[in-house]
């Protein structure tokens, strides 16, 4: 009986991993990857840029660092770019409101070393009005991209 | 025997410390009362206090009252719509706010991105819509009244009221929301990030665009006072050990160009937004919440009138408060209806009605 259910259990993870690649496969992504803002990366998250700020009361934009695996559209400099989140204790299907309306994505939650395909516009500060928790001075160098879409790659 | 004697001698002395700890609590009260009461005949015609706050009808209206609490009155009473925070024009002859559709939560950090932005008569009447739902966010006068200024992602616009027109465009300089222009013409306060710290209040100087920090970490809802050389603002400093921690939120001044931070009124256990100045600067409208944020999410919070001669005061145990800024005055402050971003004219409005 044990072994049946840990074969159940491969079969079941094997068949979830499969739907995952046949997302990201590129095929998947919402259109608005696409033509959102002026540039398009797929880059891995390396730092979170420290403890996300509680949102219960207000709602900030959260600065993280990404190392560029690929570009697909627009340019950028070097392959390490910061990039702003919108309220990132929330997912981004949800995150939209009053303030930000043009925001969106299927990732559920930042963690470091995921891969995000991303819409991105820059400077953060021309494109976001609101409250910016940037935990990260060496981003200080280069621009700060705004995420305007968020989804999962690879 | 003795042992008896020094037990009835004890409960006397107790019995006298408890009466007249009574006298003092009941003399203090009365003279903090008359007090109030002197306060309150002081400023019974000094104008008009105009705020917005939850009506028996269940929505937010528009109210005034004379600024003792006396003859309010509630301008709008539309139950199928909420209307919150409006302002004076510089001369009184019109208010604007912001129309939202009924049952909409007003968000005390993005009330600016709701609703309608509406211009009415002083008395609210005439309301006139003047853009889209979410249009003009954070709109606020130009000193002249003929235009309103305006925060987008992109900069600062002053729109003119008559043709609805962009006349100017102005770099925001990391000015997010509370965005006012100052009495003189020459500079805006707001709320904005300031080298990778947001809730800063900033001044940014019209001419140069050269933006000045008036009070760096969790500052924010600045106005100016009507010398347009002082900002007045709400400050939550670090490392209180109250609120487990979180601290509590105070009013404070400076001058525009960050010196002379003062207290104005602190109260542990509550805090303190919508500062605004009377006409002549003597005194100071502002609520007291006991939850962050002011209470438009729910029913706002009591208004309060103090005179600016008695800053700073401080109400309540405070014990930390007081620790910190042991030379306070003590001086009464009047507690009033609840409602939610007050302020004042010295005008003459509606009382003919």
């Amino acid at each position: 009986m044990r072994a049946y259910l840990q074969v159940a259990c491969r079969i079941l993870a094997i068949c979830a991993t499969i739907q995952g690649c046949s997302k990201s496969g590129g095929v998947a992504h919402d259109p608005k990857l696409s033509t959102l803002g002026t540039i398009e990366v797929t880059a891995k998250l390396v730092d979170t840029g420290g403890e996300f700020p509680p949102n219960d009361l207000y709602d900030y934009a959260h600065v993280m660092k990404y190392e560029v695996q690929q570009t697909h559209r627009g340019k950028i400099e070097g392959n390490v770019i910061y990039v702003g989140h919108y309220n990132p204790l929330k997912a981004r299907n949800a995150v939209a409101d009053e303030r930000v309306k043009d925001v969106g994505g299927n990732v559920t939650k930042f963690i470091a070393g995921d891969v995000h395909r991303m819409a991105l516009v820059a400077p953060i500060d021309e494109h976001f009005m609101g409250g910016i928790v940037n935990k990260l001075p060496e981003s200080g160098k280069g621009p700060i991209y705004w995420a305007l879409w968020t989804e999962r790659a690879g | 025997m003795a042992g008896s004697i020094r037990v009835k001698m004890l409960r006397a002395h107790r019995n006298c410390c408890f009466l007249l700890s009574l006298l003092i609590i009941v003399v203090g009260s009365h003279a903090l009362d008359e007090r109030e009461a002197s306060l309150a005949k002081e400023l019974h015609d000094k104008g008009w206090i105009l705020y917005s706050a939850k009506s028996d009808n269940g929505t937010w209206d528009l109210f005034m009252m004379r600024p003792d609490g006396s003859d309010a009155r509630n301008l709008t009473n539309t139950p199928d719509i909420e209307e919150a925070a409006p302002r004076f024009s510089p001369s009184s002859d019109r208010i604007l706010f912001r129309s939202l559709k009924k049952g909409t939560k007003i968000d005390h950090d993005k009330w600016g991105f709701q609703g309608q932005l509406m211009v009415a008569a002083p008395d609210a009447t005439n309301a006139q819509s003047v853009g889209g739902d979410g249009e003009y966010s954070w709109a606020s006068w130009s000193p002249d009244g003929k235009s309103i200024v305006c925060l987008l992602p992109k900069g600062i616009q002053v729109v003119d009221l008559q043709s609805k027109k962009v006349v100017r465009e102005i770099p925001r300089k990391g000015i997010y929301q509370q965005l006012f222009w100052s009495p003189d013409g020459k500079a805006f306060t707001g709320t904005g990030n300031v080298g990778g710290a947001s809730w800063n209040v900033v001044r940014l100087d019209i001419e140069s665009g050269e933006v000045t920090p008036v009070h760096i970490f969790q500052s924010c809802t600045p106005d100016w006072f009507p010398d347009s050389q002082h900002i007045i603002y709400s400050s939550r400093p670090d490392n209180q050990k109250a609120n487990n921690g979180y601290g509590w939120t105070q009013l404070w001044m400076a001058k525009g160009d960050g010196s002379e931070n003062k207290l104005i009124f602190g109260q542990d256990g509550v805090h303190i937004y919508g500062g605004a100045l009377s006409p002549d600067a003597k005194y100071v409208v502002f609520t007291k919440c006991p939850v962050d944020g002011g209470g438009s999410e729910s029913e706002g919070a009591p208004i309060c009138i103090m005179r600016m001669a008695d800053a700073p005061t401080i109400q309540g145990d405070s014990a930390e408060l007081r620790a910190q800024h042991p030379n306070v005055k003590d001086g009464p402050v009047l507690e009033l209806a609840k409602g939610w971003e007050p302020c004042w004219t010295f005008n003459a409005i509606g009382e003919t009605k």
